[in-house]
């Protein structure tokens, strides 16, 4: 695990040098997502100062808020580029560089993306999780933050992220085959955004799909470590919902392996 | 008498078994490689695009057509061929970046598609184009990383380093970010990357490309060195013929994806030497026109005259032509303030086989 962490520690750095460059654009990215993220909020109190109704579907109206925000950090947090980053590199045949030194690819790719990631960390996470806080305590007048509960989440964000990133690099070396990534990319980002409970609870869905979607990798990528932090799952449902998450984190390790022994035969490095 | 039967029997077992185990300690083989690219071909327009879309139109094209060497230990092997013959797709099937479509290769016992992170543990690549740094660190950085990767010790580690930095001089840049390292600092920077690790095989993929004379020269007395050494096995593409006569023992050419060639510099001279150069420098330039060698030897393109106005350089095959026929022709039509004959050199003759003028037989 040292060893591991000392090999790969340069492409975080070189991950962190990356994002440094980008960090006017990340910062109106974030101001935009923001930006959605309380015209979603001020929606939802209409929906509920409209209805009348104390809950729906289950959710009060301070769990939606929570729901909100803390979707929105997890979404972000446990976001992924890496079908972008592995795409580029295999259509410009960068990769190849990759390929002449006895690293792998994915732990490459996931430490760049870590630390490219470490600014957006720093940056979203302190001031929402403080802000839904505040807000929780304001409406409810108690204290609603529970370490054990946090603690839990960051370990299910955390796998969330894994899978997310093991999803998209799969998602990148299907470059092979889809010449173009940057168009299905949007299109892929907008679905699972759906489908992982990003935009709205995969409780509002109608619940045979709802329960596709729960037993299916999209539960685990935003959905579950937003129920656990908000609180409505119970010991069970945490402890399942872990092992799921568990099971699809190797499934696509695994995936994503058979994929590339697949494709290396037909990669074409261009140039030189 | 029988003193010198013994002399010759004994002269005669150490060089059948140094023939011998030439022959068998070969580090590389390549067996009948092949590598075929499917191209998918744009048709122009709306229409074009859809239908492509649709059902693209592919052709295929053979980049590395059945290609067979061998490589023994410590040699220096050049490979050449004139742009687009396959060569760098022949690096990459050997580097394990790309699959034959057929054949084989093996090196040091590896297939190196199939054991690819084992197998490059054991070589150094340099492509000329690419880099391997990373482009945001500082240099220095990056030879820490590669040591982590490669697994060095701090003490081979060390001493790697000074060597590197006495022959490539990487002492004036070694603190810069590789992004604002010049093409020359850069190429030695990946030259010293790829032997950070002691590669039993060196593969460079035109490492002198746009370099000035002196950091070729660098680049290739280190070379010289880490193959005297270490006995590093190198294999090297290039179009400056002048790496080929400093650094290559023996080179193999291909074009248009086949071997045309394999052999020693001295054979490929010998066996495509006969092509000719006359220089002169007329007394009366105006008189020029009356030369007519197509007309006066009846053969057509087997002469190629150049004018750059002070020499006259007429280059021609010895073979077809007799050196002595050559200038008493010339030599009648016009007065010479100066004229000389010499062997082409190595450029010509290669320049003569890429344009197909030497009919080869590999
Ligand atoms: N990825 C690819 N897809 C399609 N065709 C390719 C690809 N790579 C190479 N080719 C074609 O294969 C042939 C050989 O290319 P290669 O790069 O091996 O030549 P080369 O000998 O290295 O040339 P140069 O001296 O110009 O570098 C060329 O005709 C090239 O267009
Ligand atoms: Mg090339």
């Amino acid at each position: 695990m040292r060893r591991i962490f000392k090999i790969y520690k340069p492409f975080t750095h070189a991950g962190v040098m990356l994002a440094a460059q980008y960090r006017v654009n990340f910062i109106f990215f974030i101001l935009g997502d923001v930006l959605m993220c309380f015209i979603n909020y001020f929606l939802w109190k209409a929906v509920f100062s409209s209805g009348g109704a104390q809950t729906f579907m289950g959710f009060s109206e301070t769990d939606m808020v929570s729901y909100i925000f803390i979707s929105f950090l997890t979404s972000t947090l446990a976001y992924s580029d890496g079908s972008y980053a592995v795409g580029e590199e295999i259509k410009d045949g960068s990769i190849a560089m990759r390929m002449i030194k006895p690293i792998r690819f994915d732990l490459a790719f996931l430490f760049q993306e870590l630390g490219e990631r470490t600014m957006s960390i720093s940056i979203v996470f302190l001031p929402l999780m403080v802000g839904v806080e505040i807000f929780r305590f304001v409406v409810t007048g108690a204290v609603q933050f529970n370490i054990f509960r946090f603690l839990l989440y960051l370990l299910s964000l955390v796998l969330a992220y894994l899978i997310n990133f093991y999803v998209n690099v799969c998602y990148g070396y299907s470059a092979f085959v889809l010449k173009n990534l940057w168009g299905s990319n949007l299109l892929k980002n907008i679905i699972i955004g759906f489908l992982s409970g990003a935009t709205i609870p995969l409780a509002f869905l109608p619940p045979v799909l709802s329960a596709v979607l729960n037993f299916l990798p999209f539960a685990s990528l935003t959905y579950t470590p937003v129920m656990i932090y908000i609180g409505m799952y119970g010991p069970v449902q945490i402890l399942t919902s872990f092992g799921l998450q568990i099971v699809w984190l190797i499934f696509f390790i695994f995936l994503q392996q058979v994929i590339w022994n697949a494709c290396v035969k037909r990669l074409s490095v261009q140039g030189g | 008498m029988t003193g010198s039967c013994l002399s010759v029997a004994f002269d005669a077992i150490p060089r059948v078994t140094h023939m011998l185990t030439k022959e068998m300690i070969q580090l590389i083989y390549v067996n009948k490689l092949k590598k075929d690219f499917k191209k998918t071909i744009k048709e122009p327009g709306l229409k074009g695009s859809l239908k492509s879309f649709v059902k693209p139109k592919t052709e295929i094209i053979t980049a590395v057509n059945e290609i067979d060497f061998h490589v023994p230990k410590g040699e220096i092997l050049g490979f050449i061929g004139p742009n687009g013959a396959g060569k760098s797709t022949v690096i990459k099937m050997l580097t394990g970046i790309l699959t034959p479509t057929s054949g084989s290769c093996e090196i040091n016992g590896k297939v190196p598609y199939k054991n690819r992170k084992s197998y490059v543990r054991e070589i150094g690549v340099v492509f000329g184009q690419r880099t391997q740094l990373w482009w945001d660190l500082a240099l220095r950085e990056t030879y820490t990383v590669l040591k982590e990767i490669y697994e060095v010790d701090d003490k081979s580690f060390k001493e790697r380093m000074a060597f590197l930095n006495e022959v490539l001089e990487l002492d004036e840049f070694i603190t810069s970010p590789v992004r604002t390292l010049s093409l020359g600092q850069r190429m030695r920077a990946d030259i010293a990357a790829s032997l950070l690790h002691s590669p039993k095989v060196l593969f460079l993929d035109e490492p002198t490309i746009g370099l000035d004379v002196v950091v070729k020269d660098n680049i290739r007395k280190a070379v010289k060195t880490i193959n005297e050494n270490e006995q590093t096995t190198v294999i090297l593409t290039t179009h400056d013929l002048q790496d080929v006569e400093n650094l290559c023992d023996r080179i193999v050419m291909i074009d248009k994806g086949s071997k045309i060639f394999d052999g020693e510099i001295a054979e490929l001279k010998r066996k495509f030497g006969q092509s000719r150069e006359m220089k002169f420098v007329p007394a009366d330039f105006s008189a020029l026109d009356k030369l007519d060698y197509e007309g006066e030897f009846h053969l057509k393109d087997a002469v190629e005259v150049e004018n750059d106005g002070h020499n006259v350089s007429v280059r021609f095959d010895s073979d077809r032509i007799s050196v002595e026929k050559m200038l008493n022709y010339t030599l009648s039509k016009l007065h010479v303030k100066d004229i000389n004959v010499s062997d082409a050199d190595i450029e010509e003759i290669i320049k003569g086989i890429y344009r197909s003028e030497v009919k080869v037989d590999a």
